[in-house]
């Protein structure tokens, strides 16, 4: 495992195409305190251009050393002439990395849960190819349904996961709007994966199944999700053309027909809170919209967003309270704690408008609207520090955490159906 | 306060950017005028650590700075899955402190920044001791969603002012001339910005 963490990274680094040719890799394995500033010295001489994998830090910590080919003889020379005991643990690492890159172009291939790695980031292609996994295996649970196209003509898929009934009442989830906030569709995926698991496993997930569908749009952007992997990290709108404007894309959480046009959206198609030309005129948008209305029986809807650790319910639009809004108040005190208690993350809480800003044609206001009485929006980790650029490490820690307010919510709705 | 705007009484905490350590308290008040105009900023911080300590850690730094033979280059700080390489991450320190002035500049009542990415970097050697580097940082600004793109010169010595000159461009709008200046001690800044990143 980790090796191929190792080589994930090299491979993400040789995105010019440099090679490792020759190159070898030392494990060094320092006598004494001299020996090691010795090393230190060695690894901050520029011409040598040597990697240190493991730092020299102590006696009983082997160091780890890449010494590109052209600096072999003067680092062994270095070693020897100085007694540090070292040994080759890789010969070439280019050739490691040629097989490295086949394996993984192979198990992207495979249709394996258990190879599937939910603690680092994924393609479009490898997310799609994985919800056809999770589907086969587990075929009377989940199952994947198409609701539209989006701009550029990418499938916007839906998981189903429904244990019978007919259009039974249901919870809807859905990550990856703004196509930048990748820790969304990561944890989408976790999510999904989770609550396949738990269906019989755990009594509160089964119970709920039994009685109730979820539907989980896990990329709901995908032409975004698409740009945000090809051309610029940052990319938050869909990728619509805009008639008489070289600007791109409307912001989809600013595009639902709830406050559409008001100030806390941009007439602007150059501006990242662009509305659209009018509510819906994005298919991303319109699918769910039909969808929900074709469905008619949703009774909890929640969207989940990036970054700033937040839990938030209607309204964005209006200063107005929702009628709803002391038990949506509650029920996100409830969420929010049952988050912090794993690994103590910080939530704040309350309408969107009193805790964030004005928002106008945004999602949840027009679930809310619709008469979805338990509409909320997350925004996850982190509080800026990484911003959209969360590290993978974080990922499973923030699907744990959420997935304990997501069922806080979850339970909510099935104990209090209306 | 009637006819003048807004003002804000700040009781706050920061802590370290790297070890979120607890770093100190300020005091501050903010005054936005009604007019639109820079906010006026009084503040007042006591810091946890010994000033002696905040020296000898700016000494760390700069020395490991100091001490490459080559330029300093990189980008794409943190890349698109959050990495940042160790040997960049003192640069990246840096970029952190330069822009915060930059955010400090730009920010009112109702607009505020955080640094998304560091999307440039590329270091000036000196004959003389100060350390040079032109960043680009890409600010997200609040709440337009907007990703604002600034190229920041930013010079520094241990135990002298932190200065940065920087001009932002706004991606699809005109040019805006927001050069200026901004400098403050680097032990200061480096230490306040803890915040609540």
């Amino acid at each position: 495992m980790k090796i191929l963490l190792v080589f994930s990274s090299l491979v993400a680094a040789t995105c010019s195409k440099q090679l490792f040719v020759g190159d070898q890799v030392l494990r060094i394995t320092p006598r004494d305190e001299e020996q090691i500033s010795l090393l230190k010295v060695l690894g901050e001489q520029e011409d040598l251009q040597v990697d240190f994998w493991r730092h020299p830090t102590s006696l009983s910590h082997p160091a780890d050393l890449l010494v590109p080919f052209s600096s072999l003889q003067e680092v062994k020379s270095f070693l020897e002439a100085r007694n540090i005991p070292y040994s080759i643990i890789m010969e070439d690492v280019q050739k490691l990395l040629d097989e490295e890159q086949k394996n993984m172009t192979k198990s992207r291939r495979e249709r394996s849960i258990s190879t599937f790695d939910f603690g680092s980031y994924h393609t479009m292609e490898e997310i799609f190819s994985w919800m056809d996994t999770l589907v086969e295996n587990h075929p009377n649970l989940v199952s994947k349904l198409q609701i539209g196209q989006s701009f550029e003509d990418r499938p916007l898929y839906v998981l189903k996961f429904s244990t019978g009934g007919s259009n039974r009442s249901a919870i809807w989830l859905d990550t990856g709007t703004h196509s930048r906030e990748w820790i969304t569709q990561a944890i989408g995926v976790w999510t999904a994966n989770k609550i396949a698991e738990e269906y019989g496993q755990d009594p509160s997930i089964t119970a709920i199944l039994d009685s109730m569908d979820i539907f989980f749009e896990v990329i709901v952007n995908p032409d975004g999700f698409a740009f945000t992997h090809s051309s610029n990290r940052l990319w938050r709108k869909t990728r619509s053309l805009n008639p008489g404007s070289h600007c791109i894309g409307v912001d989809p959480n600013r595009n639902w027909d709830a406050g559409f046009g008001g100030s806390g959206s941009s007439g602007n198609s150059c501006s990242d809170t662009y509305r659209g030309p009018y509510a819906n005129s994005e298919p991303e948008v319109k699918s769910i919209v039909d969808f929900v209305k074709s469905h008619g029986n949703i009774k909890a809807f929640v969207s989940i967003h990036s970054y700033s650790q937040l839990l938030l319910y209607p309204y964005g639009y209006t200063t107005t309270p929702a009628p709803d809004q002391k038990e949506l108040h509650e029920i996100s005190q409830k969420a929010v704690a049952a988050l912090e208690s794993l690994y103590g993350t910080k939530y704040k809480y309350g309408s969107i408008i009193t805790t964030i800003y004005k928002a106008s044609g945004s999602t949840i206001d027009w679930t809310y609207n619709q008469g979805i009485k338990y509409s909320f929006t997350f925004e996850l980790r982190d509080t800026g520090r990484y911003g959209f650029l969360l590290p993978a490490t974080q990922i499973v820690p923030t699907a744990e955490e959420t997935w304990q307010a997501l069922k806080v919510i979850i339970l909510h709705a099935r104990d209090n159906l209306y | 306060i009637p006819d003048l705007g807004h003002k804000y009484y700040l009781q706050f905490t920061t802590e370290d950017y790297k070890t979120g350590e607890n770093s100190g308290s300020c005091l501050a008040t903010v005054l936005y005028p009604k007019n639109k105009s820079p906010p006026v900023v009084t503040i007042k911080c006591v810091p946890a650590k010994d000033p002696k300590e905040i020296q000898e850690e700016d000494k760390r730094l700069y020395q490991k700075m100091r001490h490459q033979t080559k330029p300093i280059t990189g980008h794409n700080i943190p890349d698109s899955y959050g990495n940042i390489e160790p040997a960049l991450e003192p640069v990246w320190a840096l970029a952190v402190a330069g822009s915060s002035s930059i955010m400090w500049e730009k920010s009112r009542e109702n607009v505020g920044y955080f640094l998304a990415q560091v999307k440039s970097v590329k270091q000036w050697i000196r004959k003389d001791d100060l350390l040079e580097f032109d960043y680009t940082v890409l600010l997200h600004e609040i709440p337009t969603q907007e990703i604002i793109s600034c190229h920041m010169r930013l010079t520094w010595l241990p135990s002298r002012s932190l200065k940065v000159k920087h001009f932002c461009a706004s991606e699809n709008q005109e040019l805006n001339e927001g050069s200026g200046m901004g400098s403050g001690s680097a032990a200061e800044v480096l230490q306040e910005r803890g915040a609540n990143f």
